[in-house]
């Protein structure tokens, strides 16, 4: 990683977060249905979606009617792994239109056991505490644009072990 | 595979740009209209002989923008077809002139191509995505993906990817239509601020305006036409392929550089040239990464190689493999539609022996290489 500004080591979305009293005011749903399902109302726990062949077995992260490799229509419904490899990541210091979070964010680009990749921010973390190849963890977090009644709730990557959080030197 | 016999020859006979740069006092239509007109131009074609023309865009200024680009050279009564194929528009807009040419249907057609791109990250989605919270919709942050990848899995150093961008730049400062003509120190470029690590400001495609235009006739036809032969450039192979099942899910800021290779196997094999074959290239180097990923995809170098070819010089004007001779896409900026059909522009210039102080001696055979999300890719290979 080159020089930059530095990046608030707790994850840019969890300043959007809103306390719990105030959240069941608000719509609380998943940024997108057909890859994050809530486990409850609240939206503190879920799963990420997709689908596997019954023809050739492969599988996707996300909606689909047909399989993207041998285009049969037998598709089942499944439910992903919460863990991962990282593959590759880096530093966003300029953001898309939209982005809601905090800047710079982390973006994690991770390989799950059955093969799709999902990318998505990596928050608990500084970058530097990051490496290729390690294992990371599906988190959750509650997202509001500014202006909108509906609390989104996005999934996160953040290190599967506590310990690579925050490297030596780092608070 | 019957993709790869055409019919006939087709050549390129005559080119034209409109300068890449911001135009604020000048919409799309005039644009590229200017860029045709510098192409018909350019091979003394009158506007009233053209057959058929395929115009490429991505960004919306009204429907059938190619119609009202051309209506004030003429109402001829020709099919006008408007092309989106996002970062390879305009080069998907050659490739259909190229086929309806080759399979007979017409003898002199056009291809061109426009954009004014917005300031600020390309994204890919509609505005209302869940992507645009989810943050993963950012070409450059996907760009960068790949880029800290290849670091990783190369040991490449950062100065490899700079220099990319310095080439880049000193090729521009000599040529008149590029955005940035002002060059750069491999210190420079990778102390200009970061916008995703590793990539500095200076590694990114600026974002732009501009046009490009090329007129595309049949070989046996030039005489008809009373076109000069001699400038006219053989197109060898046109491949255009989509994105193909590679197991790591659908999405568009994951794709692979390496889907490049199914379309250049197609376009080699079409023009019966091998890699060791191509005098010069061009690639889409939105980002540095590219255009050391796109060099190993087209065959050119070795995987996981094009960074010493990069530090050693290799692909600078005087190199082995000089690429993105004009100043590419990090020079030039990135008008989408315009971007496939300025490649074929520059590759037709070097091969007519036109290109001044950046000509590449001798140069026989040129490939020209655009990505686009939903990994669409072109292989043009144009031929003396
Ligand atoms: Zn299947």
């Amino acid at each position: 990683m080159g020089a930059g500004p530095a990046l608030t080591p707790m994850g840019s979305c969890r300043k959007l977060a809103l306390p719990m009293t105030q959240q069941t005011r608000h719509k609380v749903q998943s940024v997108d249905p057909r890859r994050l399902k809530l486990a409850d109302p609240a939206g503190t726990s879920g799963v990420l979606l997709g689908f596997q062949c019954r023809q050739c077995g492969v599988q996707v992260f996300g909606p689909a009617t047909y399989c993207q490799s041998c285009t049969s229509n037998d598709l089942a419904p499944v439910e992903l792994s919460q863990r991962g490899i990282l593959y590759s990541f880096t530093v966003v210091r300029v953001p898309p239109a939209g982005w809601p979070g905090a800047v710079p964010y982390i973006l994690g680009q991770v390989e799950l056991p059955e093969g799709p990749h999902v990318l998505a921010e990596v928050i608990d973390c500084a970058p530097t505490g990051l490496k290729i190849g390690m294992e990371m963890a599906l988190a959750l977090t509650h997202v509001q644009a500014e202006g909108s009644e509906v609390v989104r709730v996005v999934y996160k990557w953040r290190p599967q072990t506590p310990s690579a959080n925050f490297p030596e030197g780092k608070p | 595979m019957t993709l790869l016999s055409p019919g006939r020859e087709v050549v390129v006979a005559g080119v034209g740009l409109h300068p890449f740069g911001r135009f604020r006092d000048k919409d799309l239509a005039t644009l590229a209209r200017d860029a045709v007109v510098a192409a018909l131009g350019d091979c003394g074609v009158p506007w009233k002989d053209i057959q058929a023309a395929w115009f490429g865009h991505v960004y919306y200024h009204g429907m059938s923008v190619g119609e009202t680009a051309l209506a004030p050279l003429g109402l001829t009564g020709i099919p006008i077809i408007n092309v989106e194929n996002a970062c390879s528009s305009g080069s998907t807009a050659f490739w259909q002139a190229y086929w309806s040419i080759a399979s007979g249907l017409y003898d002199l057609a056009l291809a061109f191509g426009a954009e004014k791109v917005p300031s600020g990250p390309v994204t890919v989605t509609a505005a209302d995505s869940p992507d645009r919270y989810i943050g993963g919709d950012h070409m450059m942050a996907g760009y960068a993906l790949r880029a800290q990848r290849y670091l990783a899995e190369t040991g490449a150093p950062l100065a490899a990817l700079g220099q990319v961008a310095v080439k880049a730049r000193q090729n521009a400062a000599l040529n008149p239509y590029a955005h940035r003509k002002d060059t750069y120190t491999l210190e420079e470029v990778l102390n200009s601020r970061l916008v995703a690590d590793p990539l500095t400001l200076f590694q990114c495609c600026p974002t732009s305006e501009g046009a490009a235009a090329a007129v595309l006739c049949a070989r046996e036809c030039l005489g008809q036409y009373r076109l000069d032969g001699r400038r006219a450039v053989r197109v060898a192979a046109a491949a255009l392929t989509s994105g193909r099942y590679n197991g790591k899910g659908s999405d568009h800021s994951a794709f692979s550089p390496y889907r490049t290779e199914p379309a250049a196997l197609q376009a080699y094999e079409m023009a019966g040239l091998g890699p060791e074959d191509v005098d010069l290239v061009q690639v889409h180097d939105a980002a540095t990464i590219g255009e050391l990923q796109q060099l190993e995809a087209l065959h050119l170098l070795p995987v996981g190689e094009a960074w010493r070819a990069s530090l050693e010089g290799r692909t600078a004007l005087a190199g082995d493999i000089p690429c993105n001779t004009d100043g590419g896409l990090l020079a030039m900026g990135h008008p989408f539609g315009a971007t496939g059909i300025r490649m074929v522009h520059e590759t037709v210039t070097q091969l007519r022996g036109e290109a001044g102080p950046r000509q590449v001696p001798d140069a026989r055979a040129g490939v020209a290489q655009c990505s686009g999300a939903g990994d669409v890719t072109t292989v043009i290979i144009l031929a003396k």
